[in-house]
Parts: structure tokens; sequence; C-alpha cells
């Protein structure tokens, strides 16, 4: 998986190496700041609500 | 079977990681969401107490909208600056950013069973230190009509989660007619689980009015 995106990108070793750094980062920030608040909302833990 | 192998391993890596950010999310990011929310209220609720005039305000204090902040909390044995404001309704989406006060049940320093439910993990932990309050522990509630001063009366008790006979006016004892002005609190037991709840209830012992302005 991770080859194959190694081999899809761009540019020589440093271009990808920095793409990649990119992309992750991207996708860390989609996660923290969209798919976690979401999920914690609509996951049971710590279930203390009551209605 | 070699690349499958390693494309499985790759997307198990991968999860684990997002796993493992989901975690640290709930443990810190939550808790920066709640922090965030409980400046924005706090602040609101300054603002709003010395603009308004109590005696108008009371009136509104019985037509919250779910989400809307109405009180701060306190218990001075979490600590000299722990304050927390309580929003209307105990829902997912309220104590995320608060504590709740459960629909139905008394508003603070009125006759029956003003119940207040909040985490004890996740959204900064703001319960996780109920099961330490016994007899005697201090609770004082703010509101714009007065500050009321509650004492809590035992040691914390254990119910089932599914046990909502804790909300009822005279705590336990649903359908009784209340006479005492109580509150009781509720969180999580054991952490991370929704198995059993832990309920501290206190009586008001006092009310100081709240003058115009202050």
């Amino acid at each position: 998986m991770y080859g194959w995106l190694w081999r899809r990108l761009p540019g020589g070793p440093v271009a990808r190496l920095v793409q990649l750094v990119l992309l992750v980062v991207v996708v860390g920030l989609l996660l923290w700041f969209v798919g976690y608040p979401w999920a914690s909302l609509h996951l049971p833990v710590d279930p203390s609500g009551l209605g | 079977m070699g690349r499958l192998l390693r494309i499985a391993g790759e997307l198990l890596v991968t999860l684990g990681v997002v796993v493992f950010g989901f975690l640290a999310y709930m443990y810190w990011g939550t808790a920066i969401r709640a922090s965030d929310a409980q400046r924005a209220y706090t602040s609101q609720l300054t603002s709003h107490w010395s603009n308004d005039n109590p005696l108008e305000a009371l009136a509104d204090l019985h037509t919250i909208s779910p989400g809307t902040p109405f009180a701060l909390l306190r218990i001075p044995q979490f600590g000299r600056g722990w304050q927390l404001a309580v929003v209307q309704g105990a829902g997912v989406p309220q104590l995320a950013l608060a504590l709740g006060h459960v629909p139905g049940t008394a508003m603070p320093g009125g006759v029956g069973n003003f119940a207040i439910a909040g985490h004890r993990v996740t959204a900064g932990n703001p319960f996780w230190g109920l099961p330490s309050l016994g007899k005697g522990s201090v609770i004082d509630v703010e509101t714009i009509t007065a500050t009321y001063v509650y004492v809590v009366t035992s040691k914390p008790t254990w119910v089932p989660s599914s046990d909502l006979a804790v909300l009822a006016a005279v705590p336990f004892h649903p359908g009784e007619q209340a006479r005492q002005k109580l509150i009781t609190l509720i969180t999580c037991d054991p952490p991370w689980t929704g198995t059993s709840r832990v309920i501290v209830t206190g009586v008001l012992v006092r009310a100081l009015p709240r003058e115009p302005g202050s």
C-alpha cells in the first residue's frame, strides 16, 4: 500500500518524502478536527449522558 | 500471498495508529474542546449576570434551551480554582462541553432534586473525583439569582446505569412528594464504561442572594 503510494508520487526521493509528510499531516489534521470529534459523539465511550 | 500479507500488515499498522490517535483525542482533544467551551460559557455567564436584573432573569431560568449555560458549579474539595459551567440538558453533545442539568429535575435552590451529570473521563474529566466526596463536602451552585450552598449528606452510592430512581424528586423514592432542596451529582463508574453510576447527594443549607449588577 505504502509502496504503491511511494511509486505514484512525482519527483525525486526528497520531493516524495516532503509530499508524504504533507499527506500524513493533512490526514492527521482531518482526523483530529473532523473525524475524531464526530466519532467521539457517536461511540459509547464513558456514556454519562442521561438522554 | 506475501504481497497480500504485506498489505494486510500495513493496513493493521495504519488502523493501530488511527485508533491510538483516537484515544489521544478522547483524552486530550476532548479536554481542550471542553476547556475552550468552559472559558466561553464562564465569560458569557459573568457578562450576562453583571448586566441583567436577577429578579427579571428568574423566569428565564425555567425556560432554558438545551446547551445554554445557566450556573457555575464549585466543589472546594476539588481545588480552589475548580469551577465548571452547567448547561441545560444531559445528552452527549452537552456533556462533551460541560456539566449537564438533567431535564425535568429541579432547578438550583428549588424544592426537589437538582440533578447534574458529568463525564468521569474525557471532556477534561470533570467528575473524576466524585467518588472521593463524602458527608460534609460542600457543593456551591452560582446562578444569576443566588449562590446555593449544598452539603453532601452521605458517602457516594453506586447504582446500575439503568436505575433512574436516583433522579426522582426524592432520590430512590419515585412518586414521593419532595420537601427538601437536594442536589444530585452523577457520573460513570468504572471509568470508560457505562455499567454503573456514582451518585452523590447533598442538601441545601444556605442561599446567598446576588445583588443586582454584582
